[in-house]
């Protein structure tokens, strides 16, 4: 298949402007480049994060909305600096807390 | 062909269609048999019966005859054939076909022949005959994309799914919308847990509290047989690949609705009043959902899948979209449109997204699609309530 010259020039994509969160387009670790609209930036990951997994684009206060898809996907449950695995250890869902306390 | 605009078949005050039709459109179960024997005898029509028609009543049966209405009203139909029992309901069917589409419609029935089924069909196969030589003078114009009403499905969805080709398509729809066309998602469910990002989008406040009570009233009615939808979802599959809460799950689905204001809230099946981004309240099986854009008035359908999906739409020609690189190694002939560049970095979404909507443009200009070329496709009935 004919690829473009800066073909596979970025690991991980922020699927929309003012996501906190981008997504791994392969197993990833260390420095990655992160396609962020027409821009390509790098960050140092803390984490492995495995293909189809997202990490921290900025640092995320404990309690913070997170946003992926430019719409909140839930909130952080501690403190998650750029560069670490956001996943169900750190990130909780608003809508099934929201279920559970309405009983 | 000038910059937005497609070859398409014009219907007068109507959408143009991307397809011209002959439709053999059985609208009683009695008469499936017969209406296929007429469809058998002219190669080259489309052939959709009802299993349905009779001992139905309130909301289920208004949702049936809608369906049957909006299939036959679809503007890839150049005429319609409909096959029934009794003069009274076929005659009701093809009213409401004319009052929507200016497809040339005509009805035989059991009672045009004393019950007698073989010389149902001879009557059938004589008036289709001379339908489909009629229509056959139409020819393709340009017509402006702002015709265009396309549907957006998703069927067996993967990684790839939310990263690659739902937000593809959501671009699509984006560009579709600004050149003043219209489209629609369905699949209800998959809204739960992001309602906030469908409300939000909403012009009208109403709007969104209909969305919400919509997902709802599908979620009580699962939960009332003892299954909670939020205690288990997303999956351990889902987790596993990444996924961590029902919100990220669903946005991921509804990210192929792309992010323009919603128009409006369609009931299954019905058409949407203008132009813009719609929402239909329906079933998320895909054949259900499908027939439920047809119904509505969709000239065409983009079709998201991970691994691949065979499934098309009969009557509106079905665009199959894959970003997985296995999919395209092992079913690349059943895919129309290769996004494995988003997916492997080296296409952007926005290049993605423009070379998608030219390929559109040549589907809806009478390239083929791969369920076309092979005769892939069906229309499926929906009911939403039991028989008397």
């Amino acid at each position: 298949m004919s690829v473009g010259k800066d073909a596979a020039n970025w690991d991980a994509v922020q699927i929309a402007s003012g996501d906190h969160v981008a997504v791994a387009l392969r197993d990833l670790s260390g420095r990655v480049r992160v396609r962020q609209g027409s821009e390509i930036v790098e960050i140092t990951l803390s984490d492995a994060i495995p293909l189809g997994h997202k990490f921290a684009l900025v640092d995320l206060p404990a309690g913070s909305e997170i946003r992926k898809y430019g719409a909140p996907i839930g909130r952080a449950t501690q403190p998650i600096p750029a560069g670490a695995h956001v996943h169900t250890h750190n990130l909780v869902s608003q809508r099934a807390a929201q279920k559970a306390g309405n009983g | 062909m000038a910059e937005n605009t497609f070859l398409g078949f014009p219907r007068g005050s109507g959408r143009a269609g991307t397809r011209n039709h002959l439709l053999i459109l059985g609208i009683n179960g009695l008469v499936v048999a017969a209406a296929g024997r007429i469809a058998a005898a002219l190669p080259g029509s489309k052939f959709v019966a009802t299993p349905y028609g009779r001992g139905q009543f309130g909301p289920d049966k208004e949702c049936h005859f809608r369906q049957l209405v909006g299939i036959g009203a679809n503007a890839n139909n150049g005429a319609v054939l409909i096959v029934g029992v009794d003069r009274k309901s076929a005659d009701e069917v093809a009213d409401g076909i004319a009052a929507r589409s200016s497809a040339l419609v005509e009805a035989v029935t059991l009672d045009d022949t004393h019950e007698d089924a073989l010389a149902l069909a001879a009557l059938g196969i004589r008036a289709g005959s001379r339908l489909a030589r009629e229509i056959s003078q139409e020819r393709r114009q340009p017509v402006p994309v702002s015709e265009l009403y396309v549907g957006v499905e998703c069927g067996h969805s993967d990684a790839s799914s939310g990263l690659a080709t739902n937000p593809l398509s959501g671009a699509l729809v984006d560009r579709l919308v600004d050149a003043g066309g219209t489209a629609v998602i369905g699949e209800t469910i998959e809204w739960l847990g992001a309602e906030h990002a469908l409300r939000h989008c909403g012009a009208k406040p109403q709007m969104g509290e209909a969305i919400v009570r919509a997902v709802a009233a599908r979620e009580a009615a699962v939960t009332a047989i003892g299954v909670d939808l939020l205690g288990n979802n997303p999956g351990a599959e889902n987790i596993r690949g990444g996924l961590s809460t029902i919100e990220e799950k669903s946005l991921g689905a509804v990210a192929k609705a792309g992010s323009r204001p919603v128009s409006g809230l369609l009931p299954f099946a019905g058409p949407p009043e203008r132009t813009g981004l719609y929402l239909m309240d329906g079933p998320s099986f895909s054949p259900e959902s499908m027939t439920g854009f047809v119904a509505s008035g969709t000239q065409m359908i983009l079709f998201t899948t991970g691994p691949g999906n065979s499934y098309c739409s009969l009557l509106a020609p079905t665009i199959k979209i894959s970003a997985n690189p296995q999919a395209h190694e092992h079913v690349s002939n059943q895919l129309d449109f290769d996004a494995r560049g988003v997916f492997e970095a080296h296409e952007t979404l926005d290049a993605a997204a423009d070379r998608l909507f030219d390929e559109m443009i040549g589907f809806a200009s009478g390239t083929l699609t791969w369920g076309e070329a092979v005769g892939e496709g069906a229309e499926c009935f929906t009911r939403i309530g039991a028989s008397l």
